[in-house]
């Protein structure tokens, strides 16, 4: 579903974000990006979508290049990708309903999308999906009255009603409290097991890691230094990935 | 800043401030002798003649409406132009024409404006409009594009990320975190547009201010105050309510 080769990204600074990246993600899999902070993680989700340009490498997501896509066929690709934020990103003075909506523009025709009146089909997918992430009957609030945890989850439809091929998680709970956490982490993995939609999360918490996901890629400096089942992921292992002086909580 | 430093930027001030004010003539005697003659000014208003009131209402209605077309014109004139001189929008040598067209339009108060549409278009309310165009389009471009170089990257970024194209980027990600700026600022330009047009008469561009100037002239005063005291409660009618509204817009 996912397919990285020699991924280079060097930002115009002169920072090496990646520096060779190769990466298999199969369909239906949950695998959870873990790493320090500057390892890469956030750099190597957004060039998987192409919101961040490759420097080098070929990324390819169901079948489709987006290292070698633009414009029109590059938007095609995203419309596919469900991309959730460690910020959640809401529009804060939009309504909640609203909000979800934005995850149909790739869907809808744009002349119809820009006056607000979304189609009938479009406005119910957004209703059921708000049921799904259990925020039924909150859409039209405005998404900056919800509580954190909320909003992450409406940040979770706009994503999963884009009917996403692939799911992209920028540790998504890294700015909730641990009970919140566990809350969208248990959304994801359900969506993963009932649609069998497949997940990429960066998680900044090792336990996270262990507790939902059965593969593990470790980041570190931008290179993939641990590939494997959850299981396999020593103590020596993980203090390859986040260096001997810095191990996770 | 060292303190030798601060003390030399201080009495640098103070050396303009003085030169300034003798230069201008700056003088406490002549305030005090023209005393009688303000007083006698004032006196010479009171009590208003009330029966000019029906013309003091026209002329501020007229004001009121030169505000309104002239600043709903320059909003939608000011939308483009802001674009073109936002930083993260435009392309630079966009930005740097845009930004210096704005700078020199704002350079040039309304009143100067007025005088030269009053001699392009002749007399009335519409070189008014223009005269009010012509400085708040300019003015709101400069507000509007400092609100969109200040807006939220990561909305924006999520919006993108659904494949959106760009006019729906714009739509979705970019004008919802403006809208209610941009409908604050212009607001608080119609308010000062209201204090701008009641003096456009004086020149001749029509509204309120053409009946104080033809009033003052004819040595009318108690007319002249009547149709003050009209304009003073319009702009003090409109302050409030257009306050109210921008309170509750942010």
């Amino acid at each position: 579903m996912i397919r990285v080769r020699g991924l280079r990204k060097e930002y115009a600074g002169g920072t090496l974000a990646l520096a060779g990246v190769d990466l298999d993600v199969g369909a239906g899999e949950f695998v959870a990006l873990i790493g320090p902070s500057g390892a890469g993680k956030s750099s190597l989700l957004r060039c998987l979508n192409g919101l961040v340009p490759a420097t080098a490498g070929e990324v390819a997501v169901d079948g489709r290049s987006v290292t070698g896509s633009a414009g029109e066929d590059l938007r095609r690709i995203r419309a596919r990708i469900g991309f959730v934020f460690q910020q959640f990103n809401l529009l804060r003075r939009l309504s909640v309903l609203d909000n979800v909506l934005i995850g149909r523009l790739g869907h809808v025709p744009v002349g119809r999308s820009l006056t607000g009146w979304f189609p009938a089909a479009d406005v119910a997918k957004a209703e059921a999906t708000l049921a799904r992430v259990e925020l039924a009957g909150l859409g039209g609030r405005r998404a900056d009255t919800l509580s954190g945890g909320q909003q992450q989850r409406v940040a979770i439809a706009r994503a999963l009603v884009q009917e996403p091929r692939v799911l992209l998680a920028d540790e998504p709970m890294a700015s909730l409290d641990p009970a919140l956490s566990r809350t969208v982490m248990e959304i994801l993995r359900r969506i993963n097991r009932e649609d069998g939609l497949t997940v990429l999360a960066s998680l900044h918490v090792l336990e996270m890691a262990r507790e939902y996901a059965r593969r593990v890629v470790g980041l570190s400096a931008g290179r993939v230094v641990y590939d494997g089942p959850i299981e396999g992921l020593t103590d020596e292992a993980a203090g390859r990935i986040f260096g001997a002086a810095e191990r996770p909580s | 800043m060292s303190g030798a430093g601060r003390w030399a930027g201080w009495s640098a001030i103070l050396v303009v401030f003085l030169w300034s004010a003798w230069a201008t003539e700056v003088s406490a005697t002549r305030v005090i002798e023209g005393l009688p003659f303000m007083l006698d000014f004032l006196r010479r208003m009171m009590p208003p003649d009330l029966s000019v009131i029906g013309q003091g209402v026209t002329g501020a209605i007229q004001t009121l409406e030169i505000a309104v077309v002239g600043t709903g014109v320059s909003a939608l004139l000011a939308l483009p132009l802001a674009f073109a001189a936002a930083r993260n929008v435009a392309p630079p040598w966009l930005f740097y024409v845009a930004r210096s067209v704005l700078n020199v339009f704002r350079a040039v108060d309304t009143l100067v404006y007025a005088l030269f549409f009053v001699a392009a278009v002749g007399l009335g309310p519409f070189p008014g409009v223009l005269a009010v165009v012509a400085y708040t389009a300019t003015v709101l471009a400069k507000l509007y594009s400092e609100a969109i170089e200040a807006i939220e990257p990561g909305p924006v970024e999520a919006v993108a990320a659904t494949g959106a194209t760009r006019l729906q980027v714009l739509r979705w990600g970019v004008l919802p975190q403006l809208a209610p700026q941009f409908l604050s600022f212009t607001l608080y330009r119609f308010e000062t547009n209201i204090r701008a047009a009641a003096i456009l008469g004086f020149v001749g561009a029509g509204g309120i201010g053409f009946y104080i100037q033809t009033y003052l002239r004819t040595l009318n005063y108690p007319a002249a105050s009547a149709v003050l005291l009209v304009l003073v409660a319009l702009v003090m009618l409109v302050d409030f309510t257009s306050s109210r509204i921008r309170a509750r817009l942010v």
